[in-house]
């Protein structure tokens, strides 16, 4: 239409300055140009409007594929809409884990703000790619804000080209698959480019060599101990620590066993064994290759904890313990570990005895030492030991660790005696932290009844630290111990304990729905 | 029912008061529920909410409203946790006086529009709005005489100042849509638009100018679009009355000076009717959330005066029942009854689009596009959600259509044509039925 566009020419110009265009059929007007225009572009105008044409050439968007996991139920969906609005947040990745436990997928309105929300939280990714459905996969693909869960999932992301072609992290993703499949086709994938990997992308693909270790893989850690960047061999050293039949194992029980000797001491008149412990005097090159660092962290640097620094020599004590085989004590005293965790420990010498590092200190450091190695090696019936052995050990950190290596039955029990050895110390909170949940069963109700006792005292102190043990309670602790906690929270009325238990209403709410 | 909490922070508190054991004197009737709570104080928060309405009353001293003693009594309620009982003293009470208010403030309504207004003051608004008229069409002559080329670098002041003396005059809607035109010049492709704009006002002018001569329902929707209002409770007793099941196809809240507009899409089923139900509200206060999008209301609507009735009241409400999939129109269908309708009303600047089967197309720009290859363009800058819910497959869609394009309202996903329809086969699940854009 020709004349509309003359008419806004016109209008732009100003009729000062150009008299309208004449229009066929106008209305009559009163003279004045202005007016004339107006009324002409006013007809033009509707007729724009009521003659408008739909678009043509529009290519819709290839529909999605076809969804196999059914939708989560009516329920549950509303409520995870409310998470995502901001109620009980926190809740988000038990939500999304239940259900794709239970085969079932987001529905699919609520994608947009779930992919959001992965956006600027990297750890929800991997539960959002479980949970998300393959509508959720199509629809991250048409926007490059949410490509993070193209890959990031269980979904193959691409074959051989991607370890050519890809970034980082879907290569990461491609070796760790493989790793998992096939860990010599990894091994010789990443040989092929290792030389010209640059130092970060070489300790992170070292890194997935944690998916299916093996014996076959010492000769390439091996070399990797020789490696330029320190990640790479500080990493090297620790995946062949997890190996025992190595010869770095072997290495490292030569200079465990010059640390630690059995005794034979008459106490009493009872012969009891003894374990010497004399720590390394000096610190070589070999010993920094193999991955003991001449400042092992925690050695000098001010203490976290009361006590401090544990000094230089001890460190390195817990380092080699923590990278020899464990069966390396087994041989050496003929005797079961658990046995072996019992055995008084004292140094070796006397000058090994300043007035702080008492024997309490040395067992202390070899009893650490056993646990991080027990932990690496996934030892359970060292861990079991050093769990039930009662060893003081001013790390109970190290020894909450040790309940993953545990079968699974065995955890509530034994994290719940944790618990009660720590009771009352301020280590609670940090032994609590390490337990990873759902905490049901005896576990449940040693944290129940810590929280029982740490709102019974009133102090500022315990209040702070009712809090606390509230805080890390409420997205671990089994929904099903609600009541007994509100009948706690109608008695004190700590505002901590009444969030506490209405996280734990909300989550047993959620997953009732989830539970088909 | 966390919907009607005035935030996030309301809902949360409110879940909680809803669990505390903190409840006594709970109870319920046909019209009301009621309840104590134990607060901060010394004696039990009163919270009582009137179903009717709804209108809800608390003790407590907290601004925000309702409070969530009030959420928490009606979370209680919903979820059955409320027994039923005689009303309590204080809420009888209460319940009665809101009852006389509201007889009284009918009374009065009915009064005001009974008693003939003063003619002289008619008269003379008349002839302020013959004033204003005048000024402003001389005002837009000027615009033209002088060109438009300048005006994206002029003042907002331009606009303001001409809407001022539209108030001044008592043509409000005018002064309204006035002030709205300084918005254009700051955007793509504005000449054209402002000369639209522009040249409809002019039409505006000249139509109000002539409105003796104009037909009963022109001469209304002229009257309505300069600012004159009609009553209430004329509409009710004078206006068309249509019966029909009215699908409530959108919602939409538009804030401007101080005022919350919510505007409600309805389409009859029986009639194909289109309807707006529009509420207002100050900030911070609750619009009317009885029409509910996705459901379906067996109602009577009075129409607003017009040559083009859209406007209405919800005259007499029957039933409410979950809806279903409206049917859609394909774009061509649409466009020509758009077209019809500005045929009727020239300064249509709203119109509800029902689409049926159409799909989502991002390549220049998001548009839906119906199954004859047909588009138009969507005033969203990414439908993600459309889009998510769609999966790329026919939908039916529900937006409102200004000149610019759609403006994406809802969409229910397996409703395009019968076969889709049969494909579904998800029973009562999560991702059903309506979805709000």
């Amino acid at each position: 239409m020709s004349g509309w566009s003359e008419h806004v020419s016109a209008a732009l110009l100003g009729t000062e300055r150009r008299p309208p265009p004449e229009l066929p059929g106008a209305p009559p007007g009163d003279g004045d140009p202005a007016g004339r225009l107006l009324d002409q572009a006013a007809v033009l105008a509707l007729r724009r409007r009521a003659g408008r044409r739909p678009l043509t050439g529009a290519e819709p968007v290839a529909p999605a594929p076809q969804e196999d996991a059914p939708v989560v139920p009516a329920a549950a969906a509303g409520r995870l809409a409310r998470i995502l609005a901001g109620e009980q947040i926190r809740v988000l990745p038990e939500w999304l884990d239940a259900a794709a436990a239970h085969g079932r997928r987001v529905p699919s309105r609520l994608l947009p703000e779930l992919l959001e929300k992965g956006r600027s939280d990297r750890v929800l990714r991997p539960a959002i790619a479980r949970a998300a459905g393959r509508r959720g996969v199509w629809l991250a693909l048409q926007n490059t804000d949410w490509a993070y869960l193209v890959g990031s999932g269980d979904d193959p992301g691409g074959d051989a080209e991607v370890w050519e072609t890809g970034t980082r992290q879907q290569r990461v993703a491609h070796l760790t698959r493989l790793r998992g499949t096939d860990p010599a086709a990894a091994r010789d994938a990443l040989g092929g480019t290792w030389a010209r990997e640059p130092a970060p992308d070489r300790a992170a693909f070292l890194a997935t060599f944690e998916t299916g270790l093996s014996a076959d893989d010492e000769d390439f850690l091996e070399k990797a101990l020789e490696d330029r960047g320190k990640d790479v061999r500080q990493l090297a050293s620790d995946l062949l620590a997890r190996l025992p039949g190595s010869a770095y194992g072997r290495r490292m029980a030569v200079r465990a066993r010059e640390c630690l000797r059995p005794e034979v001491r008459t106490v009493r008149e009872r012969e009891q064994t003894w374990i010497l412990v004399e720590p390394p005097r000096g610190h070589g090159e070999d010993l920094a290759r193999d991955g003991v660092p001449f400042h092992p962290t925690g050695s000098f640097a001010p203490g976290r904890r009361a006590g401090g620094p544990v000094g230089t020599r001890a460190a390195w004590l817990r380092e080699i313990l923590a990278r020899t085989p464990l069966a390396t004590w087994t041989d050496l005293f003929g005797r079961p570990p658990r046995e072996i965790v019992g055995l008084p420990v004292a140094p070796a010498a006397a000058a090994d005895r300043p007035a702080e590092a008492g024997a309490g200190a040395m067992a202390g450091s070899v009893h650490i030492g056993w646990a991080r190695a027990a932990l690496r090696q996934r030892d359970v019936g060292w861990a079991r030991a050093l769990l039930r052995g009662g060893v003081a050990v001013d790390e109970p950190e190290a020894l909450a660790d040790l309940l993953t290596v545990l079968p699974a039955d065995e955890r509530a029990g034994a994290a719940a005696d944790l618990i009660r050895w720590a009771e009352g110390r301020p280590e609670l909170l940090r032994v609590l932290e390490r337990i990873p949940g759902p905490w049901a069963g005896a576990l449940a109700e040693a944290v129940v009844a810590s929280i029982g006792m740490a709102a019974e005292r009133s102090s500022y102190r315990h209040e702070h630290a009712l809090t606390q043990l509230c805080r890390l309670a409420d997205q671990r602790l089994a929904p099903e111990t609600a009541p007994r906690l509100e009948a706690l929270a109608a008695r004190h009325g700590a505002a901590a304990l009444t969030d506490l238990t209405e996280t734990l209403r909300f989550r047993r709410d959620m997953l009732k729905e989830l539970t088909p | 029912m966390l919907a009607v909490a005035p935030d996030a922070a309301a809902a949360k508190a409110a879940a909680g008061v809803a669990r505390s054991a903190g409840w006594s004197g709970t109870g319920c009737d046909t019209a009301a529920v009621w309840g104590e709570c134990a607060g901060g104080g010394k004696s039990a928060y009163r919270a009582a909410a009137d179903l009717d309405e709804p209108a809800y009353r608390c003790s407590c001293p907290s601004r925000k409203f309702p409070c969530k003693h009030v959420l928490g009594l009606l979370l209680l309620w919903s979820e059955g946790a409320v027994e039923g009982g005689p009303r309590p003293d204080w809420v009888a009470e209460w319940i009665g006086q809101r009852r006389a208010r509201a007889e009284k403030a009918r009374e009065r309504r009915r009064a005001a529009a009974a008693k003939t207004r003063d003619p002289r003051t008619a008269e003379r608004r008349e002839q302020r709005v013959d004033g204003g008229i005048a000024d402003l069409d001389q005002w837009l002559r000027d615009q033209v005489a002088h060109g438009l080329a300048q005006a994206d670098k002029a003042p907002y002041r331009l606009w303001d100042e001409a809407a001022r003396r539209l108030v001044d005059a008592q043509a409000g809607a005018l002064a309204g849509q006035v002030k709205g035109l300084a918005a254009i010049p700051r955007q793509e492709g504005w000449p054209d638009r402002l000369l639209e704009e522009y040249a409809l006002l002019r039409l505006l002018v000249r139509a109000y100018q002539r409105r003796a001569g104009l037909p009963p329902g022109l001469r209304e929707t002229v009257r309505s679009r300069i600012g004159f209002t009609v009553q209430q409770e004329e509409v009710l007793r004078d206006g068309e009355r249509v019966r029909d099941s009215w699908h409530v196809i959108g919602s939409r809240d538009v804030v401007q000076d101080q005022l919350t507009t919510r505007r409600v899409w309805l389409r009859g089923r029986e009639s194909g009717r289109p309807a707006l139900v529009l509420s207002f509200a100050a900030p911070g206060r609750h619009l009317d959330a009885s029409l509910v999008v996705g459901t379906r209301v067996e109602a009577e609507l009075a129409f607003y005066p017009g040559a083009q009735p859209l406007r209405a009241l919800v005259a007499d409400r029957l039933a409410t029942e979950a809806g279903g999939a409206p049917e859609g129109l394909t774009v061509g269908a649409f466009l020509d009854e758009y077209a019809a309708a500005l045929g009727r009303d020239p300064w249509l600047d709203r119109w509800p689009a029902l689409l049926g089967g159409v799909r989502l197309a991002r390549n220049g720009g998001p548009r839906v596009v119906d199954a004859h290859g047909d588009a138009l363009p969507l005033l969203s800058a990414e439908p993600w959600r459309l889009l998510a819910v769609s999966g790329g497959a026919p939908v039916t869609f529900a937006g409102e259509w200004s000149p610019r394009g759609l403006l994406p309202l809802a969409a229910w996903a397996g409703g395009g044509t019968a076969g889709e329809k049969g494909k579904r086969a998800e029973g009562d699940d999560g991702d059903e039925g309506v979805v709000i854009l």
